[in-house]
């Protein structure tokens, strides 16, 4: 990927990762007190646009990637997704026999849990095709 | 594909820059980590002005 679209692709996540924590600081709060259906449906998926926004752009940067850098970004894709299946099926279960107690909550976790999935696995194997791992 | 790149003077980021791939990927084809597709290779060999087969060997 060219040095400029990799300056591209991090300063439109980090502006829409601000936009994702002042939203869920200032407008997430008022989504439970708020009355309305309608509007409370809003206030909940309103921080969902800047997290769409974000996979949007990882989209981006993997079609902007060379062929090497598109293997690595798919096998950590697969490697990412092997771990959420594998922890949401052990967490399903558990709920399901209520071993544990897990709410809806808990779906907004699935994310994140891929990213730093897909993120360690890039790493490792960005390590093993002599890359620094970042 | 190292020495090719050598005697040119060029370095890892010059040679990604002209077969628009990355350095890192210029180095883990250097180093015998990462074979490049057909089409790479294809490009490689005529950046070098040689035939594919005396850079890259099968064998590896």
């Amino acid at each position: 990927m060219r040095r400029s679209d990799m300056w591209r692709y991090r300063i439109g996540v980090l502006a829409l990762m601000a936009v994702y924590v002042a939203l869920m600081m200032l407008e997430w709060p008022y989504a439970r007190a708020t009355q309305d259906n309608g509007g409370k449906i809003a206030l909940a998926l309103l921080p969902v646009v800047p997290v769409l926004g974000t996979i949007g752009l990882m989209g981006w940067r993997v079609l902007r990637s060379d062929e090497l850098e598109q293997r690595v970004h798919m096998v950590a894709l697969g490697v990412a997704t092997g771990v959420v299946a594998a922890a949401t099926l052990v967490g399903g279960f558990l709920a399901a026999a209520h071993a544990v107690a897990l709410g809806g909550d808990a779906l907004i976790w699935v994310f994140p849990l891929q990213a730093v999935a897909y993120g360690l696995a890039r790493t490792v194997l960005l390590r093993r095709y002599g890359g620094r791992g970042c | 594909m190292r020495e090719l790149r050598e005697a040119k003077g060029w370095s890892q980021g010059e040679l990604g820059e002209a077969l628009d791939v990355s350095r890192q990927t210029v180095n883990a084809i250097e180093t015998g980590r990462y074979d490049p597709s057909l089409p790479l290779a294809f490009r490689i060999a005529r950046l070098f002005r040689k035939p594919i087969e005396s850079i890259f060997d099968p064998g590896d």
